[in-house]
């Protein structure tokens, strides 16, 4: 690791200046993947910003009651815990139970996982030669490499990459909103335009900023919790990335379903959701609902490598899944 | 008089566990020493090709650097001779700095030191290397043409065998042939626990002291003295702990060389620690291996002839064949059996021993192909390994010493449940829908005693110490050999303490091949024994002896104290015998070399594995929730190391059956894996919450310990397949390669 200066401001404005002038600096909240890139050498920060003193932990409702405000450090183990959560936002509590170890989610924060980067081997290891992500134009070694945890929607031919959170992919169904600072001032960016698409740089993960400091993620009040579900499959047991999961949350009245939100992870670069597909069961009867076509039409165009094709199966099972299940809890 | 009743076979908790859980043990990296500088390790980015140059300008400048080690300024190694180099002996043979050429991904090229561990690694990495690239070999399958046939495994066993002939029954009784299968196994690292490790020292008579994690401590010494071109005395290895091996730190690795000319180049003690990822390519690993049954019975599923050929991979720089068909020969009653092993040499690390070498990954195909024949003549899987039982070696036509693997069948069913077991695949499903799965495998490893010897000694407080250069590999050896001192002596254990781990004491084998307790203790109990005699001598001998006039045989050593069994009045303590004979302490030395029964007779341990797995159907996740593992290992000397070390060994064959691969980059030959987030291991909730584990514990009558064979690798051996066949029993669908992942069967 190279040598560095630490600093540990005690105000978001410090943080913020902090950031704007100091070379190659970068915050450290949980520093669970900062550290882990750190040492691979994928990052080699000069200065690092401690933000645990900004007081941005903080889990209550939005300002006016509703919803719920959620502090950029709040740790993965305090948010899945917390009651308001648990009652309100099921969801995103399994999503985040399901992610990494007790031990990772007592150190991890919500705006460091929001901000986790891709688990593709050739971006994490520097002595791969070809990683667009990680030195643009080299190429990308996974398209023709070992690519089973790659994307099948949405990517590009400069990257397949996929975001790896579990944590997001519940905030997508959920409608989160980001809330960031920066040198202009505040904004909101809702979460299904935080992450982007690899398109021509995938050096990019997010639309954030540089300069920019994630405070808080919002989330809109939830009508119906009963029927939201998150399916993760995966290698192992427990610690282990998803292969692919689902975030199901939907609505049932008088024996119809009033909304269905879906997000599939796993499978792009962002947690992939998809209106037209969400379309097909709102208003139609939880029992006859055809979430075979939900599958089909969230995965539309998608497009597999040589050792992700079970990824077309498994995601179109795991959303089949997820909805049987989401529909017959009670 | 009462004698102490014998502490062998009881429960014992591990004597060395406090020192374990209170961090008081310690392992390689944790000795002080004085002016400790730290060395990062130089590593090739390339698999294949020559180094034109090593720019070290920018490393040597960064902060704390002390001296950055190259081919260009490292001492000269000398190549290690025949005994330590030729095929099948322990290690790599290519020395590190031997010349600039580049075999694999990893390989060390130097190492940078510096004040700090931070400091060398970062240094490290400013260290630029420009290389010539050379032909890239990396795909086993499609170089399997370049294949050479290996000769022998460890020098020992035929690679290349047969009896009968099974070509002529393959060509001539086409009617018989059931099943002609492949079935494959990843690369695996073992990932211990402990990293690998080395604390070098230097003193100003060019004597070294070598603190490192190794299994392998005279061995290590032979590797360490050749290279350096030391008399052997001049060489001292130390490693009272091992934090796990699993087959790992038995080689002569590369990296403890580099850290002991470190060392010498900086003049002063340098510490080298591995990182998880140089454990995916500085230490061994078990090769891939693509293995082929063939199986041909009659309709009463006696084997007629049997096939097993592999296909594996070795480094540039050494020849080590995974022996799959080692257990093939042997674990089933058949007139025709062929062996064959296909090596191909590729740009990876060196392979070693892992986890039952050969045997799991042998065993992995063989009992899956038997329960592929079962089906095919819908017989029960068990009845038909009933139906081939081998009654003796049939290699070798030599009697087993031991064997009550039948009852091993039968107590496991039973336990098990499984006669009441559907054979229709997918018949059952739990009430969560998950397709439930019954599947069986037998359990064979061989047992082996190795010579090694002892000393014991006696203080004037009574107290004794056993020394003998074995090994504590987590497996429990503190704790049986103290247990096998206690016996002989008739002292409580807490009187005893037994060290290892240190080329000063009395010579003792590599821990390997499970064959640590039967090797070690017959020569600790002989040294013990010989210092009974001695005190028994002291006691008697002379006129002027305590129990003078009592005959021998009247002496009763028990409970720390010298008796005669005819007046009881006659008895002193240990310590008063020293101090009324004018003795400060007693010692004695004592050794064990296999018997002569060991030529003669077939020496195995066998089991019978029975496994419970449930399958998502639609998402193809596999769980094993039960386990019945009945195992014939002679006698049990501790029922809690023993359950553990089965505990463990059944562990690591879910691990080999479900998750665990290290997966190369064909273009690059680097492994994409190598951390333990990407590199699964079992978790506890992988493992089933109801493992029933038991030992017939019978006695083996030749084996010298008390009877014991030694266990440890047997556990992985039969899980894997056990597990697979489950899988098919659960699902209908047969999976040939591991690892057995929900994208296999979705
Ligand atoms: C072994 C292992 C297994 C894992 N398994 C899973 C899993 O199964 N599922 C899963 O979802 N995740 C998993 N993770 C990832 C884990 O969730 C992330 O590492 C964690 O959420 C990152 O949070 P952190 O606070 O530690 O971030 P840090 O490492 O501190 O930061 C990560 C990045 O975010 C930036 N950042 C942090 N906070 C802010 C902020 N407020 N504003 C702007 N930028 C910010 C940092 O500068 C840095 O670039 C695993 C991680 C490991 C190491
Ligand atoms: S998929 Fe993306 S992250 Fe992976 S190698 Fe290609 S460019 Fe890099």
């Amino acid at each position: 690791m190279n040598n560095f200066a630490y600093v540990r401001p005690n105000d978001i404005d410090s943080a913020l200046n902090l950031i704007r002038t100091r070379p190659k600096a970068r915050f450290l909240a949980g520093g669970t993947n900062l550290l882990d890139l750190w040492k691979m050498g994928v990052e080699q920060p000069q200065t690092l910003i401690d933000i645990s003193r900004l007081g941005l932990a903080d889990i209550a409702p939005r300002p006016d009651g509703t919803g719920l405000r959620i502090g950029a450090l709040a740790r993965n183990s305090d948010v899945a815990e917390h009651s308001l959560v648990l009652s309100q936002y099921p969801v995103l509590s399994r999503a985040l139970l399901a992610g990494a170890s007790p031990q990772l989610r007592n150190a991890a924060t919500v705006g460091g996982n929001l901000m986790q980067r891709t688990r593709c081997p050739y971006f994490y290891d520097p002595a791969f030669p070809s990683c667009n992500k990680r030195k643009p134009g080299s190429g990308c070694g996974a398209l023709n490499g070992y690519n089973r945890i790659h994307a099948i929607l949405g990517q590009s031919d400069q990257c397949i990459a996929t975001n790896p959170s579990d944590m997001c992919v519940a905030l997508a169904v959920l409608d989160a909103q980001v809330r960031v600072i920066g040198p202009g001032g505040e904004r909101v960016i809702p979460i299904g335009e935080f992450h982007r698409l690899p398109g021509d740089h995938p050096e990019l993960d997010s639309t954030l900023q540089p300069n920019e400091l994630i405070t808080a993620v919002d989330l809109p009040p939830m009508a119906d919790t009963k029927h939201a579900v998150y399916l993760k499959v995966r290698d192992r047991s427990l610690y282990a990335f998803a292969l692919v999961s689902v975030a199901a949350a939907l609505a049932i009245e008088n024996g119809s379903i009033t909304s269905a939100r879906i997000a599939l992870g796993g499978v792009a670069h962002k947690p992939w959701r998809e209106p037209e597909a969400e379309a097909l069961i709102q208003g139609v009867s939880p029992d006859h609902a055809p979430f075979d076509r939900v599958a089909d039409r969230l995965l539309q165009g998608a497009h597999a490598y040589r050792y992700n094709q079970y990824k077309l199966n498994l995601a179109r099972k795991s959303v089949i899944r997820a909805l049987s299940v989401a529909v017959a809890s009670v | 008089m009462a004698q102490t009743p014998s502490v062998l076979g009881t429960p014992r908790h591990r004597v060395d566990g406090k020192l374990k859980v209170t961090g008081i043990a310690l392992y390689a990296s944790d000795f002080k020493v004085d002016r400790l500088a730290h060395a990062c390790l130089i590593q090739s980015t390339i698999a294949s090709g020559t180094v034109i140059e090593i720019d070290q300008s920018e490393a040597e400048r960064a902060p704390g650097v002390i001296a950055v080690l190259t081919r260009r300024n490292a001492p000269k190694l000398q190549a290690l001779p025949e005994e330590l180099s030729a095929n099948g002996t322990p290690g790599e043979s290519r020395l590190p700095f031997q010349d600039d050429q580049v075999y694999f991904q990893g390989q060390h090229l130097g190492a940078v030191i510096a004040e700090t561990f931070e400091q060398a690694r970062e240094a490290a990495a400013l260290v630029r290397i420009r290389y010539q690239p050379g032909e890239l070999r990396t795909d086993l399958l499609g170089l399997a043409d370049q294949a050479i046939e290996p000769r022998m495994f460890g020098g020992r066993i035929k690679l290349q065998d047969k009896r009968g002939d099974v070509d002529w029954v393959w060509a001539n009784m086409p009617q018989v042939r059931l099943v002609n299968e492949t079935y494959s196994t990843p690369i695996e690292n073992h990932n211990p626990i402990e990293p690998g490790a080395a604390l070098a020292a230097w003193d100003e008579n060019d004597h070294l002291t070598l603190h490192v994690s190794t299994r392998g401590v005279d061995l290590t010494q032979k590797v360490v003295a050749s290279a350096f071109g030391l008399p052997i005395e001049n060489v001292r290895i130390v490693c009272p702990f091992i934090g796990g091996h699993f087959g790992s730190k038995g080689f002569s690795w590369s990296y403890f060389l580099v850290a002991a000319a470190a060392a010498r180049i900086a003049n002063r003690p340098v510490r080298l620690v591995l990182s998880r990822p140089q454990m995916f390519d500085s230490m061994g690993q078990r090769a891939r291996t693509v293995q082929t049954i063939g199986l041909a019975a009659d309709e009463n599923g006696k084997l007629a002839a049997l096939k097993h050929s592999t296909l594996t991979h070795s480094s540039m720089i050494y020849e080590y064949t995974e022996p799959c068909g080692n257990l093939t020969r042997l674990m089933y009653a058949c007139p025709n059996v062929q062996i064959n092993h296909h090596l191909v040499h590729l740009n990876y690390t060196t392979p070693c021993p892992m986890r039952a070498p050969g045997e799991a990954a042998g065993t992995f195909a063989l009992e899956s192909a038997m329960d592929e024949l079962a089906v095919k003549l819908n017989l029960d899987p068990l009845e038909l390994r009933v139906r081939n039982y081998a009654e003796k070696d049939e290699f070798d036509q030599r009697a087993w010493s031991s064997k009550h693997l039948r009852e091993c069948y039968d107590r496991g069913a039973a336990k098990f449940g499984w006669s009441s077991r559907n054979p229709k695949p997918g018949s059952t499903r739990d009430p969560e829908g998950r397709m439930v799965g019954w599947g069986m495998a037998t359990a064979v490893y061989p047992a082996n005693q190795q010579p090694a010897a002892a000393k014991a000694i006696l203080s004037n407080d009574g107290s004794i110490v056993v020394r003998s250069a074995t090994h504590e590999a987590g497996t429990g050896t503190y704790t049986a050999m103290t247990q096998f001192v206690a016996d002989t002596l008739g002292v409580p254990m807490d009187r005893v303490q037994f060290e290892l781990g240190d080329t000063q004491f009395p010579p003792a084998p590599v821990n390997g091949g499970s064959w640590l307790t039967a090797s070690v203790a017959p020569a600790v109990v002989a040294a013990c024994a010989a210092l009974r005699d001695k005190l028994i001598s002291l006691g008697v001998d002379g006129p002027s002896a305590p129990l003078s006039g009592q005959a021998r045989n009247d002496i009763v050593i028990a409970d720390g104290r010298i008796s005669s069994a005819k007046d009881t009045s006659q008895s002193l303590s240990f310590s008063d015998l020293l101090a009324k004979t004018g003795n400060q302490t007693l010692e004695a030395d004592g050794s064990a070399k296999p018997g002569d029964s060991y030529q003669k007779l077939a020496f195995f341990s066998f089991g019978a594995i029975f496994v419970e797995v449930k399958v998502d159907p639609d998402l193809g996740e596999v769980r094993v929730t039960r386990v019945v593992g009945v195992y014939d290992v002679g006698k049990i000397l501790n029922p809690l190391l023993a359950r553990s070390q089965l505990l463990g060994g059944i562990t690591f064959g879910i691990g080999m059956a479900l998750m665990e691969g290290t997966i190369p980059d064909m273009a690059t030959g680097r492994m994409v894996n190598a951390n333990l987030a990407e590199y699964h291991v079992p978790v506890f909730t992988d493992v089933p919450p109801d493992f029933g584990i038991e030992f017939l514990d019978v006695p083996d009558p030749n084996m010298a310990a008390n009877g014991a064979r030694g266990l440890g690798e047997i556990g992985i051996v039969g899980a894997p397949a056990a597990i697979a066949n489950a899988v098919y029993h659960a699902t209908g669908k047969r999976i040939r390669d591991l690892p057995i992942t929900p994208d296999r069967l979705v």
